[in-house]
């Protein structure tokens, strides 16, 4: 992480483009690249701060060209390489999207209206919730779904981990070195992730509650336990915790495509295999397809074949 | 001691300022002598220091937070503090407590642009209107971490809004610098937005028009 970052600082300019990005994840990003090599006018949209999801993970090991490096700076680089090759970007978040017609409108939270000729939706996915009573309550009392942001407060204390693939067990590993004590717990008897993190997980502090899932997470103030039970013997165990750490899967960014673009009973967009939805000139890329891998190179994957296929509008 | 601004930053800064700096922008640096109380001070005021060097409209001014005067005046309440005045001197009634580092280094620059054109931002039609009905103090408090890349948004939103809307003060509150007031407030995920010292209080950066609605129910005490 630099210590100061810049990546945020973008102003809008004119409101008719070729492309329109939504979202500037690594599937927005990387079609903004290929876009801007095409030699299309692009704009990209991003509500919060360019990168996506890879800005919520301390280091990468599996983005091919880069043996380890920090979420932060592959998000710079993705950023840098799409500017370079002349994509514009607006901090305005698309809440309103008219996909059918020939040339798609866009309106964003700021009450701008946008044009383009064709459409990449790259807004990506959220953590899924957990459903369980106390979530909501102390969401801002111990909660959190994101460890790089939230993990200092937690310094010297006992935080759980719920969940067993990717995302569970490498920010477990990072509270390993902030929190005391750091527990995962999984429903299943096997953890999902990758096999060297499951191999780091193993030799480090962290405790593992397996065939077991959280029913409950309670306490006066803030946080103070949680309620766990055995899927096997079904028994009841009040565990004490200060933090709770979700990472039980996403949800992806689709509610306001949904009517017009076509989904899975999930919300994930369906596409074919040139990542165009049902509608002419409207893609999808990343995590918010349906895919049956969804990671950083997956996505920057999905942008290139978008724009590769969309040019054919452009001849 | 070394330039905290990779040389690259700095010539971006350069040019970008050189585009879209409007006016004079004065930043007001409020630090401690004491430094055993204040451990991110000469860091920030580095930062400020070189931030100035970019442009010539920027100027930074120093201050110690024993200057009670000033320190009444603008009503800062702990330090590192930074608030930035336009060019006819007015107050944005914008507030950073602690180093504006990490993520928060774009929110400063925004800041800086936006005191530039004395104030004047991006807001929707219908927010602007809202803000009319606001006619008592009403103050904002984000607090953040340096690592979180949702927080900019809900620190530049309470700061647009009180560049616009005279009766709102908008802070960005570095938790971990300040762990009292975190715990007061219960901080354990960010962004945490305080509305008037806990009449009201939300998590997360939310679109303008909810982030507004949140508000708009403390200021009409529903
Ligand atoms: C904790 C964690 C660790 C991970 N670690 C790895 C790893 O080590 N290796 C790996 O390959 N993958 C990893 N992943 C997965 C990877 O981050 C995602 O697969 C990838 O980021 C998906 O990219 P995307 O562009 O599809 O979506 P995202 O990264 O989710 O980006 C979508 C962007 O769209 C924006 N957006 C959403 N809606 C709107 C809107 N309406 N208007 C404007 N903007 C909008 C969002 O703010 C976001 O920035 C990890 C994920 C998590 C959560």
């Amino acid at each position: 992480m630099p210590l100061f970052n810049l990546s945020n600082v973008s102003k809008p300019k004119e409101t008719n483009y070729d492309v329109a990005i939504i979202g500037a994840g690594p599937g927005g990003l990387a079609s903004a690249i290929y876009a801007g090599r095409a030699g299309l006018k692009t704009i990209v949209f991003e509500k919060s701060t360019e990168g996506g999801q890879i800005l919520l993970t301390d280091m990468i090991e599996d983005y091919p060209g880069f043996v380890s490096i920090s979420g932060n700076a592959l998000a710079e680089n993705f950023l840098n390489h799409a500017k370079t090759f002349g994509a514009n970007f607006t901090n305005e978040e698309i809440i309103e999207a008219d996909l059918v017609s020939k040339i798609k409108r866009l309106k964003t939270d700021l009450g701008n209206e946008y044009t383009a000729k064709t459409v990449v939706i790259a807004t990506g996915s959220n953590p899924r919730k957990l459903g369980v009573p106390g979530e909501e309550e102390f969401m801002n009392r111990g909660v959190s779904y994101c460890a790089v942001c939230d993990g200092s407060f937690f310094k010297d204390k006992r935080v759980v981990v719920i969940g067993g693939g990717d995302s569970a067990v490498e920010e477990g590993l990072y509270m390993t070195k902030i929190a005391k004590e750091v527990t995962l717990i999984h429903r299943r008897d096997k953890l999902r992730a990758q096999k060297i993190a499951q191999e780091r997980a193993f030799k480090s502090k962290m405790k593992f509650i397996l065939d077991s899932v959280v029913t409950e997470i309670g306490g006066s103030k803030s946080v103070e336990y949680v309620m766990i039970r055995n899927l096997k013997t079904n028994e009841m165990t009040k565990y004490p915790t200060d933090g709770v750490f979700i990472y039980v899967g996403l949800i992806p960014n689709t509610q306001i495509f949904k009517d017009q673009v076509k989904t899975d009973e999930n919300g994930f967009i369906l596409t074919d295999e040139h990542m165009e939805t049902n509608l002419e000139g409207v893609y999808a890329v990343g995590d918010v397809r349906k895919t049956p891998l969804r990671q950083i190179v997956t996505a920057a994957s999905d942008g290139a074949i978008a724009v590769i296929d969309m040019t054919k509008y452009f001849d | 001691m070394a330039a905290l601004l990779s040389e690259e930053d700095r010539k971006y800064l350069v040019d970008l300022f050189e585009k879209e700096l409007k006016g004079e922008v004065k930043i007001l640096f409020f630090g401690s002598k004491r430094k055993e109380e204040c451990e991110y001070c000469d860091l920030t005021e580095q930062i400020l220091q070189e931030l100035a060097e970019t442009n010539n409209k920027i100027t930074i001014e120093t201050h110690d937070f024993d200057e009670t005067d000033l320190v009444k005046k603008y009503n800062i309440e702990m330090v590192p503090a930074i608030l930035m005045l336009d060019s006819e001197g007015n107050d944005m009634r914008i507030r950073y407590y602690g180093i504006p580092s990490g993520y928060e280094f774009s929110s400063l620059i925004e800041d800086v642009i936006a005191t530039s054109k004395k104030g004047e931002v991006d807001l929707s039609a219908s927010t602007v209107k809202k803000l009319e009905e606001i006619k008592s103090p009403l103050k904002l408090q984000v607090f953040v971490t340096p690592t979180c890349p949702y927080c900019p948004r809900a620190v530049l939103m309470a700061h647009k809004l009180a560049m616009k809307s005279p009766n709102i003060i908008g802070e960005m509150i570095e938790a971990n610098e300040f762990p009292d007031l975190s715990m007061q407030y219960n901080v354990s995920s960010v962004p945490h937005i305080i509305i008037n010292e806990g009449e009201g209080e939300f998590v997360g950066a939310l679109p303008e028009d909810a982030f507004v609605e949140q508000i708009m129910s403390v200021v009409k005490g529903v």
